[in-house]
């Protein structure tokens, strides 16, 4: 066990000694998920800007109407061109141009027409309900005083305060909406809750890929097969190198969950389950940088190949975008990946409150990953370090 | 003496090549042998078994007694093996390297920092402890791959080229340091295919060429095997055949012949027939451009016994 100790040490030691590793094991792990919270969580309103042609009551009206919506961030706008290039440059999510005189133009019952801009690959229809909603509030009064004033004696601005007096105090119809099933991201969720998991699976299993370079090094130096000429056996030598790797994985793993607690305030649920997932986790990366380690023989190959497989694993398993968003086909796919497993672990416990008993399937899959790999690994190893 | 390592029949075959072929050695108790061959003769071949990392197709090697295989790590401890590579960890300082090979020892604690000291102290590099060893120098990474090979005072210390792509300073310190072990008791097979440095260093040697032990012996022994005859090698223009039949009727000479530039002549006594050699020459006419006086020694076995140059 001393020696098994001594070797897996003596890899972390050689990690934290690289001014490189420091910097993509610890800082940019952190930096990645501080920039992806800044930009997808929080609160969010889209922008819509409002451009009026003229001073007008009526288009007062229609953008105050607009500014009441809670979920809308309004900007006004100078000129329609630069409501127009403020919309296709994505400055605002969508415009409103009203033209000028509309007071005059709905007194007179012409059709009033309001102009609305979206980009066609963004939020357009749904911001196009909110703002055609705001308008209808508006101009309802506006059409049903012309009628009055056109069947009685009264004034178009007599039968707009009656019209608008009477809105007021219309009964409302409300549309009920009841959400059914689960939320995919429920409210409760942090703005680093899900960014934070994804880049800890990303990394550990990143770091551990990169680690066979190390290996790699290791052979090529001789130093493998003069540990070999010790009193050492193979097995030990294997197993010192497999904890190395591991342990590599899991004080990255604990850095990310400490780190982000402590910055950022990230749930990551039950404490004993993460730690669970982290160690399984890491098992299936010390065994797949061990097993690159034993296959490859040159450390620049291993490390370039490295960095594809682990960045197209990610991908593929739920780490860049969430899992939720996948398609049916797509998610069986990721679930071939031991990174979709162990984030399914982590949105059990951080989103569903789950317990250890609640990730034993995903915790199951982990383990069976690690000790298939862990045993390839192994068995090449061996085999490389006793040939002549 | 007490033989500490007995190599007996080894042969190796790797595919249709025969690497080793009937390897039979003994090294007592401060006894240096030394594995004298070229490149791919076979030398590291038969050390690789001698230390365990490399199981012989047939043949027996043990070590104080114990029997060494790949497969069991029993008499390990007993073995020191500086491998020709520089098998250290660069991004570690010296005394890291150390320590994680004490403890791969079975050292602990005290007595592996102690040892460490010690160790440090011998090879020269104390003040260099606490820095990285890719920041080392040639010279002092292989002092340090030497040094490792000796940190659990093993009772057989394997050197394999140690003195490869070193300066010259750092070359002798290599060398006289061996000589310290070898008063110490250590058994040490030692493999070179530097002819000086076996001449040296070595108690007994064993000429390896194309996986067989060509002859084994003290240096006197071999060199008896070549009759101790001293060679002058004349570099001589004119009739070379007629010159090379005078120089064949004086006094002393045993054997003279004409070679491609010159003539070749062995005597049992170099110094005293060399001006009466002159002479001759100069009487049937020879311009001479070169004259080269070979005693007998290990490249000149080799040469003899393989036909062709150490280095070749």
């Amino acid at each position: 066990m001393s020696k098994i100790l001594a070797i897996a040490s003596s890899n972390v030691r050689r990690l934290l000694r690289e001014r490189s590793n420091i910097f993509f094991v610890f800082i940019f792990p952190i930096a990645l998920i501080l920039l992806i919270g800044a930009q997808f969580g929080g609160d969010f309103a889209p922008g819509v800007g409002v451009f009026r042609a003229d001073d007008d009551p009526l288009a007062d009206a229609i953008t105050e109407e607009i500014q009441s919506e809670n979920s809308l961030a309004v900007t006004g706008f100078e000129s329609s061109d630069e409501l127009t290039e403020a919309v296709e440059r994505g400055t605002v999510q969508a415009g409103v141009a009203i033209p000028a005189g509309v007071s005059g133009l709905a007194e007179a019952g012409t059709q009033v027409e309001v102009e609305f801009l979206a980009r066609p690959d963004g939020a357009g229809p749904q911001l196009q309900s909110i703002v055609s909603a705001a308008v209808a509030r508006v101009m309802t009064p506006v059409a049903a005083a012309q009628f009055g004033a056109e069947k009685t004696e009264s004034s178009f601005d007599e039968a707009l305060t009656v019209a608008r007096s009477q809105t007021a105090m219309a009964p409302g119809l409300e549309v009920e909406t009841t959400a059914v099933g689960d939320a995919l991201f429920p409210s409760t969720l942090g703005r680093f809750d899900l960014g934070a998991a994804q880049q800890l699976v990303l990394f550990t299993f990143l770091t551990a890929l990169a680690g066979s370079a190390a290996l790699i090094l290791t052979r090529k130096l001789g130093v493998s097969r003069r540990m070999l000429s010790t009193p050492t056996s193979t097995g030990t030598i294997v197993s010192g190198e497999g904890a190395g790797r591991w342990a590599v994985a899991m004080v990255q793993g604990l850095y990310i969950i400490a780190v982000t607690y402590l910055l950022f305030r990230v749930d990551w649920g039950d404490p004993l389950g993460a730690l669970l997932i982290l160690v399984a986790f890491s098992a299936v990366g010390a065994g797949a940088g061990m097993l690159m380690g034993a296959v490859f023989s040159n450390d620049q190959q291993a490390g370039g190949i490295g960095v594809v497989v682990s960045l197209g694993l990610a991908a593929l398993g739920g780490c860049m975008l969430p899992i939720e968003l996948f398609s049916p086909t797509m998610t069986r796919v990721a679930h071939l990946t031991p990174h979709a497993w162990a984030l399914d672990g982590f949105a059990e416990l951080v989103r569903r409150d789950g317990t250890v008993a609640d990730i034993l399937p995903e915790l199951g899959v982990l383990t069976v990953y690690a000790a298939v790999l862990l045993v390839l690994a192994g068995w090449r190893l061996r085999q490389v370090l006793t040939r002549p | 003496m007490t033989t500490v390592l007995a190599a007996e029949g080894l042969n190796k075959k790797f595919d249709d090549l025969v690497a080793v072929d009937g390897v039979s050695f003994e090294i007592a108790e401060g006894e240096t042998f030394g594995l004298l061959g070229p490149n791919g003769a076979g030398k590291t071949t038969s050390i690789s078994m001698v230390a365990g990392l490399l199981e012989p197709d047939s043949g027996t090697v043990h070590v104080a007694g114990t029997p060494i295989r790949t497969n069991s790590t029993d008499g390990r401890a007993e073995i020191g093996l500086v491998p020709q590579e520089l098998a250290i960890y660069p991004d570690l300082t010296g005394a890291e390297n150390l320590r994680f090979f004490g403890r791969l020892y079975g050292m602990r604690g005290e007595e592996l920092e102690k040892r460490v000291a010690e160790v440090l102290e011998v090879i020269g590099l104390t003040d260099r402890k606490d820095d990285l060893t890719r920041e080392y120098s040639g010279g002092m990474q292989r002092r340090l791959n030497n040094g490792i090979g000796l940190l659990h005072r093993p009772r057989l210390l394997i050197l394999d080229e140690p003195t490869v792509g070193v300066d010259p300073q750092s070359r002798n310190a290599i060398l006289e340091s061996v000589e310290e072990l070898s008063g110490q008791g250590i058994a040490i097979l030692f493999t070179t295919h530097y002819m000086e440095e076996a001449e040296r260093l070595c108690d007994r040697v064993a000429i390896i060429d194309q996986g067989v032990i060509q002859a084994e012996g003290t240096r006197r022994e071999l060199v008896s095997l070549v009759g101790k005859k001293d060679r002058i090698s004349v570099t001589a223009g004119g009739d070379l055949t007629g010159i090379a039949r005078a120089a064949a009727g004086l006094s002393g000479v045993t054997e003279a012949s004409a070679s491609d530039h010159g003539i070749e002549v062995l005597t049992s006594d170099a110094a005293t027939l060399l001006p009466s050699l002159m002479s001759c020459f100069s009487s049937v006419g020879a311009s001479i451009t070169g004259v080269q006086i070979f005693e007998p020694n290990l490249e000149a076995v080799f040469l003899h016994l393989t036909g062709k140059a150490l280095r070749d």
